[in-house]
């Protein structure tokens, strides 16, 4: 007899807005509905399909307006017009609510620890802010976001909470995104990934320690169902897989 | 708060499309075992698997098929799946390997053996593998998708399984499955929001199929989010196993 359990599951990696030439049109009904089916009470979400923050943050804030008791809005930053960026945080944070932040140096074009990012951090530091920023390395090319780079940044910005999404993406990925949250206790793991390799979760839950790594799904790319089977069969203890699936988020984000 | 199965198993005989096995040359995998395979499969509840080695795809399909029927031997769960090259396999000794061993598909990897997926390189190949009810697996990276398109037209007989279909091949996937009948999908990759209701929509219920790419990726979640997609009972045992059976029973 299958046992179900009623815990917090929270969703710290989703996009919002239109992405037609991907996917087909999104809504917030449609996501209430996915979350419905998956079992996930709350979705934090960024908006990063404009190269003007003001604008995602507007789509951002009317879809959470739709269902504010399940929606968290996360702001994105980006250091691309630098005289915008920091008034715009703090629009985001102050007056939107939004309650992290997601940073995406692959449409940067630059490496995450590059000087031109030191702003946001800086602003982000003074305010303890959790930063989400994809991570990768799924081939020797792959490093604009490689995991060990945060290491660095984390011992720099320590009062920031880095949460390194996707988790270094592919195995080799793993490995490094694993020794940085080893190093450094302000930095989180989150699981999402298209790689998802078998063993993934438990590696991670065993590496970075069971308090430390988080669900997300990255939808519309992919669909939580799939990310919290990942999670609810992986060989870790019941107390982690809760841990994993809401908990952790839970404590990180003050919810 | 959210009501989950922290302890899955799942509701319907369940019969794994896509498992490999054996160590690969340029990388580590966490499982490259028989035991490695039946351990997981236990794990989730995966009563079957069809299961290929990766020697046959990346040195040599007669050595690497060997190693699969050697290593697979007594173990009534794990259904050989050979890989095959039409640039070097002969079809004739192929196939009277494959009635040796009961063998009903093969995998091709185009893209990897340096070949165009087109009648003028493997006609005469295919068509004497669709004579014996054969079916091929490809994987999608494997393949152009206007080369599998004619070739699936040419070919009406044949029954191509396109498997690890990712979500970047979500632009033309749907028009693919809609417009020729005798593609399958089977869907480790394709974790898109919806990913097997939407192929159901568009193909139909029985050319959707379960397959995980273990030990590349876990067996069960797919498992699970199939069990709360919304399909019934009936449903989910052709898409985790009936499909697969009827399409490896098809008869010669």
């Amino acid at each position: 007899m299958a046992k179900i359990v009623d815990t917090p599951v929270i969703d710290v990696h989703a996009h919002v807005g239109q992405w037609g030439a991907k996917f087909r049109p999104a809504s917030p009904k449609m996501y209430v509905d996915i979350m419905d089916a998956a079992g996930v009470d709350r979705m934090g979400f960024n908006c990063i399909y404009f190269d003007d923050e003001r604008k995602s943050h507007n789509v951002v804030a009317d879809w959470v307006s739709k269902y504010p008791d399940r929606f968290i809005g996360v702001a994105f930053g980006t250091p691309r017009h630098p005289d915008e960026t920091i008034p715009e945080l703090e629009r985001a944070f102050d007056q939107l609510g939004f309650k992290y932040m997601k940073i995406y140096p692959t449409y940067y074009t630059k490496p995450v620890d590059d000087p031109s990012y030191d702003l946001i951090f800086e602003w982000a530091n003074s305010r303890g802010i959790v930063i989400m920023c994809h991570s990768s390395n799924v081939a020797d090319w792959d490093t604009l976001t490689l995991p060990t780079k945060f290491i660095g940044l984390a011992k720099r910005f320590t009062k920031v909470k880095w949460l390194l999404a996707h988790s270094g993406n592919a195995m080799r990925g793993q490995v490094l995104a694993v020794e940085a949250a080893k190093q450094c206790p302000n930095i989180y793991l989150e699981i999402c990934t298209s790689f998802a390799e078998a063993g993934t979760i438990e590696f991670l839950v065993n590496g970075a320690g069971e308090d430390r790594v988080l669900f997300g799904s990255d939808i519309p790319l992919m669909d939580p169902r799939y990310h919290v089977g990942r999670v609810v069969t992986a060989d870790i203890s019941e107390a982690a897989k809760q841990k994993v699936l809401g908990l952790n988020a839970k404590k990180l984000l003050g919810l | 708060m959210g009501e989950v199965e922290l302890h899955f198993k799942a509701a319907v005989p369940t019969f794994d499309a896509c498992v490999f096995l054996g160590r690969r040359y340029n990388r580590y995998v966490r499982s490259d075992s028989v035991a490695g395979i039946i351990e997981s499969m236990d794990r989730c509840g995966v009563g079957k698997a069809l299961v290929s080695h990766v020697h046959a795809i990346d040195f040599d399909g007669e050595d690497g098929n060997e190693v699969l029927l050697q290593e697979m031997k007594g173990q009534p769960r794990l259904v050989p799946q050979f890989g095959a090259n039409p640039t070097m396999d002969d079809a004739g000794q192929l196939i009277a390997q494959m009635r040796a061993h009961g063998v009903r598909s093969v995998r091709i990897d185009p893209k990897q053996h340096n070949y165009p997926f087109t009648d003028w390189m493997a006609k005469g190949w295919l068509d004497r593998l669709a004579k014996e009810g054969i079916s091929v697996f490809v994987a999608a990276p494997q393949i152009e998708p206007d080369q599998l398109h004619t070739m699936l037209r040419a070919h009406p007989d044949l029954r191509v399984v396109l498997s690890e279909v990712h979500y970047v091949h979500t632009p033309w996937i749907f028009p693919l499955v809609r417009a020729v009948p005798n593609v399958y999908v089977e869907i480790s990759r394709f974790v898109v929001v919806d990913g097997p209701k939407r192929l159901v929509d568009a193909m139909g219920l029985h050319r959707v199929l379960f397959g995980s790419r273990f030990p590349d990726s876990a067996m069960a979640p797919h498992l699970y989010g199939l069990h709360q997609m919304g399909f019934t009972k009936a449903e989910l045992s052709a898409i985790c196993a009936g499909n697969l059976e009827k399409l490896l029973g098809r008869a010669a």
